[in-house]
Formats: C-alpha cells, sequence, structure tokens
C-alpha cells in the first residue's frame, strides 16, 4: 500500500487563512501538506496520496469543482475522501459540493471541532 | 453589493475595535507570551493588519480575500482561548470581546443600536488574598530562599533576582503584580530599580515594597516619596510580609481593571465616532456622547427639512463606463457633497446609488434648520462646477444634478430590528419629496411651499410649479431656487 496515512491535503489560496488551518491542524495532531491552486491540488494528490483533502471551492486557475471532478474521474486518487470548504451557506451549495463528488462539506469561517470530527470519521 | 461591502466594513471596524485592547496588552513588556501562543499573535496582528487594509476595499476579490481573514483572525483567536490557562491574564480578558465581535456581523450592527453602557463591563471587585506574581530581587541568597518558601505558602508565583540588574531585565519580559525590593545590593541598588520603574510607562503602575535594615530608614524615606508603596524592616514578620503583598496585589488589580475599563470606554467612543461620523458632523457626535442617554434616540414626531439629490441621467451614463470609473466618478461627487452636507449640519441618511438623502433638523432641532437647507443646496450646485471641471481633466462625463427640498414632519429614530437598526426617517413628507426630485431638472433646486416659508428673505425665488402627487389630493406647490439675494 503506497497510500501515506494521515497526511492530509489543505487547498486553499488565501495564504493568511491557510497558515491559521496548518498550524490549527498541526497542534490537533494532523499532518498537513498544502496546495494553493485546483491544479496543485491534484498534483499533490497524485503524487502524495493524502488520506483526505480539505479544499476551498474558490480557487485560482482552476477552481475547487473542477478540481473535485477531475479528481473523481482519476482511477489513482478517485478514492481519497474531500472535504469542501466554502464561503456560501447555501443548500444548493452544499448539494453542489456534494454532486461534485465532495464526501462532506464545511461553510467558512469553519467551525473547528465539527472540521475536526468530520476529519476523523473520514480518515478512519 | 455595495451594502453588504458597508455591512462587511462595519465588520472589520468591530473587529479591528475588539483586536486593539489584544495588541494593546501584547505590546506591555510586562507581559510575556510562551510559545506557541506568541506566534498566534503576531499572526492574528498580522491578519488584523491586512483587514485595515482591505475593509474600504471595492473589488470583490478583495471582500471575498476579507471574508478569508477575518476565518484566519478567528481561528488564533480560538487557538489562544484554548491556551487560555497558559496565557497572562490581561491577554485572556481581551479574547471574549473578540470572539463575540469575529462571530457574526449582525452584532456588529446591532450594536449601533445599543447605548454605549450595555458595551461597557461595570468595574469589577477585585477578590482580596489573591495569588500573584511576586519578584523577589535580594543579594542574599538565604534571604530569597526565606521569602519564596513563606510565599509559596500563600500560592504565590514567586520569581527571584539575584541584583537589580537581574530584576529589571527580568520587569521587562514578566507580568509581575507586587516587587519585593532590597535597598542595598551591589551593582544596581534597590534605589535605582525603583527609580527606573517609576520612569518607566510601563512599569509604573507595579506595587514595590521595599526591605532594608533599621538603620536605612532615611533612604527607605526618600523611596517612599520616590514612590515605593510599602516597606518592611528585616528581620521581618511572615505575616506581616503577606499583608503587604497582599494589599500590593489588590492594588495592582485595581490599576489592571481601571485601565481595562479606560480601554473600554475609550473603544466604545471610538467605535460611536466611527459608525456615526460617516454621517453626522462632529458637534452632533459630541452630543450624542455627552448626552446620558446616549444612542437611544427613540423614535419620535418632528419637523424636518428632507433633501433629496441625483445625477439625472446617471444610469444610463454608468452603463457607458468602465466601473472603476463610475466608482471613481460617484467617489468624487458624493465624497465632495458628504463634506458640503456635513459642514451645513445636515444628517446624512442615505446613498443610494448615486441619490443623497439628507436631513436636516434630526437628530438635534434648530430654529434655522430649512435655511441651512437651502444654503447647503446652494453649495452643492456651485460645487458642481469644480466636480465637473475635475471630471474633463480625467475625461470623465460632465455631471448634472438635480436637487429637491421640502419640510414636513417624519418619525426619525432607530428604525429596524433588534440585530439590524439604523437611524433613519420614515412619514409621507418623505414621500412627496421623492416627487419634487423626480420633477426637479438638471443644475435644478426645486423647494416645496412649506420649505419657502421658513425661509428668510435673502433668497432669489425662481419659476412656481405645481404638482400632482400620488396619494393626496391637493396639488403640491414648488418653487425655483435661483440663488442669495444679499
Amino acid at each position: 500500500m503506497n497510500q501515506s496515512h494521515g497526511v492530509v491535503l489543505l487547498v486553499e489560496d488565501n495564504a493568511l487563512n491557510r497558515d491559521m488551518l496548518v498550524r490549527r491542524l498541526t497542534r490537533a495532531g494532523v499532518e498537513i501538506i498544502c496546495a494553493e491552486d485546483g491544479d496543485m491540488a491534484l498534483q499533490k494528490m497524485r503524487e502524495h496520496k493524502p488520506a483526505l483533502v480539505l479544499m476551498d471551492m474558490n480557487l485560482p486557475i482552476k477552481d475547487g469543482w473542477t478540481a473535485v471532478r477531475e479528481a473523481r474521474a482519476d482511477a489513482d486518487i478517485c478514492n481519497i475522501p474531500i472535504i469542501a470548504l466554502t464561503a456560501h451557506a447555501m443548500d444548493q451549495d452544499r448539494n453542489t459540493a456534494l454532486d461534485a463528488g465532495c464526501d462532506d462539506y464545511a461553510t467558512k469561517p469553519i467551525d473547528f471541532p465539527a472540521l475536526l470530527s468530520s476529519i476523523q470519521r473520514l480518515i478512519s | 453589493m455595495a451594502k453588504k461591502r458597508d455591512e462587511n466594513a462595519s465588520w472589520a471596524l468591530h473587529i479591528l475595535q475588539a483586536v486593539a485592547p489584544l495588541r494593546a496588552v501584547a505590546a506591555r513588556s510586562s507581559v510575556a507570551i510562551s510559545p506557541p501562543s506568541d506566534q498566534d499573535i503576531i499572526a492574528l496582528l498580522e491578519a488584523a493588519d491586512r483587514i485595515e487594509l482591505l475593509k474600504e476595499s471595492n473589488s470583490s476579490d478583495d471582500q471575498h480575500d476579507l471574508m478569508n481573514i477575518f476565518g484566519a483572525v478567528r481561528g488564533y483567536a480560538e487557538m489562544l482561548y484554548e491556551d487560555r490557562a497558559q496565557l497572562h491574564p490581561a491577554i485572556v480578558e481581551t479574547l471574549p470581546n473578540l470572539l463575540q465581535a469575529l462571530s457574526s456581523p449582525d452584532v456588529a450592527l446591532s450594536k449601533t443600536a445599543t447605548h454605549a453602557k450595555t458595551i461597557i463591563k461595570p468595574l469589577a471587585t477585585p477578590k482580596t488574598n489573591e495569588p500573584g506574581v511576586i519578584l523577589a530581587v535580594d543579594d542574599m541568597a538565604e534571604n530569597r530562599e526565606l521569602v519564596s518558601r513563606l510565599l509559596s505558602k500563600y500560592n504565590h508565583t514567586v520569581i527571584t533576582a539575584e541584583s537589580g540588574e537581574e530584576a529589571l531585565e527580568l520587569l521587562g519580559t514578566l507580568g509581575v503584580d507586587v516587587v519585593l525590593l532590597d535597598l542595598m545590593m551591589p551593582g544596581i541598588g534597590g534605589a535605582e530599580v525603583l527609580h527606573r520603574m517609576k520612569a518607566d510607562e510601563a512599569l509604573r503602575a507595579t506595587p514595590v515594597v521595599m526591605i532594608s535594615g533599621r538603620q536605612d530608614m532615611d533612604q527607605i524615606i526618600a523611596c517612599i516619596q520616590a514612590g515605593a508603596d510599602d516597606y518592611l524592616l528585616k528581620p521581618f514578620n511572615p505575616i506581616l510580609l503577606q499583608a503587604r503583598i497582599a494589599a500590593g496585589i489588590e492594588r495592582k488589580r485595581w490599576h489592571d481593571r481601571e485601565a481595562q475599563y479606560r480601554l473600554q470606554l475609550e473603544r466604545s467612543e471610538k467605535f460611536i465616532r466611527a459608525t456615526f461620523g460617516r454621517y453626522l458632523s462632529d458637534d452632533i457626535v459630541n452630543e450624542i456622547l455627552a448626552s446620558p442617554e446616549g444612542l437611544e434616540l427613540g423614535g419620535d414626531l418632528r419637523e424636518v427639512t428632507i433633501m433629496m439629490s441625483d445625477i439625472r441621467g446617471f444610469t444610463t451614463l454608468s452603463e457607458h463606463l468602465p466601473p472603476q470609473q463610475v466608482v471613481r466618478l460617484l467617489n468624487r461627487y458624493l465624497g465632495r457633497m458628504t463634506d458640503i452636507i456635513i459642514e451645513h449640519n445636515g444628517t446624512i441618511d442615505e446613498f443610494l446609488g448615486d441619490a443623497v438623502l439628507a436631513v436636516f433638523g434630526a437628530p438635534r432641532k434648530t430654529d434655522d434648520d430649512a435655511d441651512r437647507a437651502v444654503r447647503c443646496a446652494i453649495a452643492m450646485q456651485a460645487a458642481m462646477t469644480e466636480i465637473n471641471i475635475a471630471n474633463e481633466t480625467d475625461g470623465l462625463p460632465c455631471l448634472k444634478m438635480a436637487l429637491a427640498l421640502n419640510t414636513g414632519s417624519v418619525v426619525a429614530g432607530n428604525i429596524g430590528s433588534e440585530r439590524r437598526a439604523k437611524y433613519g426617517f420614515v412619514g409621507h413628507a418623505m414621500n412627496v419629496t421623492s416627487r419634487i426630485e423626480d420633477a426637479a431638472g438638471p443644475d435644478e433646486i426645486l423647494i416645496s411651499d412649506s420649505t419657502l416659508k421658513k425661509l428668510p428673505n435673502t433668497y432669489t425665488v425662481g419659476e412656481r410649479r405645481t404638482l400632482s402627487v400620488k396619494g393626496i389630493k391637493e396639488m403640491v406647490v414648488v418653487h425655483q431656487i435661483l440663488g442669495v439675494s444679499e
């Protein structure tokens, strides 16, 4: 099995928010790697086979929705669970996220304890 | 979009105000912050700086960024709160307010409708016999040990320094409640340490208890005159030592609370100024701050002169211009109009795109409300000339403004819900004004008969027209204002 255990890929373009989440997740015991856009996200998913992806949907170069669809179409990485992070609290966004192939969904600003339990549930 | 932007700007302001006490406390040299919280605070303050930069931006990318940065600040604040047991109490005290400010924009908005006193927590009574952090400075090891042992019994945290130099170094990094200071030491003596503490803004309030032998009474008196709070003679009585320390801690706690209270007062005043300052002139804001009711400007029926202005053909104009130019055009125009209205003590109620709604006579009523409103209208029309010269230089189109004034009764007050309220106006007179504004031509000032009746005879009045207004049977009589006749 070449899939490494416990590594989580965080895809977020906003540096301040990314640093904060890295620090917070690291302190919660989560090993974390980062990507800043949709293309880099797919590349890192293929390279590192993370146990889980936290994906901001509003990304430069390739947006989150497209990246998720492409990941789902790639047999190599289609099984990696993805949690969508979006700024919208609308029900239809939730459905779009789930339709695109995300496994779960978190609205910004992030409710951290809820996100952690979601991560634990999907990794185990 | 503009409304959303204003809402974000107001939220940003509220967050920045809640960050300010944390920034102030973190900058205090007596407050030590251990890792990893030190990095969290640095990152939080950096994010706050970024908010400061972006908060007024019109770009939707920046607005999106702003939301992300709010999230980052919130994350750091939550992390700090999780680690509160390891943090200096002065830092911890700033967190609940910050977390609340970050939780939702509605909190920021509803506070505009709340009286300042609800924002300010009453001064809490400090507990006595509370354990504290004591710095014991003595060059003799056995004395330091004795003090440590005696004070640890009362659960105080005792830090020791063996010289004046070391004491000053420690004071620069630790949050100390009381200093026990030996008078006679080699190098920097007790009197000099005291002198330097009193000269340092951050250390001045930390109580100092001098320790010395009986033979040094003259110097002890000099120290007390220099600002020492108390003294103990060697060999000292343990009970007396604890009593002096407890009194010192209590003094320190009062001081900290007073400083915190002053900061809160300042903050809420700043908040009122920032919220209302955009719409009201300084002296009206001062009046609101001075009145005991503060912001409880309840609804009341009052006679006011209402002003509505509009750029003729602006919608069509804006369709043919790039968005950046539309914003530039609007900002130049609205900026100048805001200044003029505030100079004339008018209350700006709302901007609706290029339209301005202002009221004269609320929240403060004066005898010359109508007169001021008309003078303001003339000044606004006159300012259009220079605005258009500037527009022409920049290759922007020429703007023509129509202005309408009407005097009548409206209900003025904080209108809205608990969650969201703003000082505003309702009444039929508002609708009539809007109708007059529709009838006003480019570069024209039209005033109603009721406004004319309130004016002194110093204006040149032009053509008289009658308009029919939906909802009232009689025609509304309006007059053109051509200028001041002197």
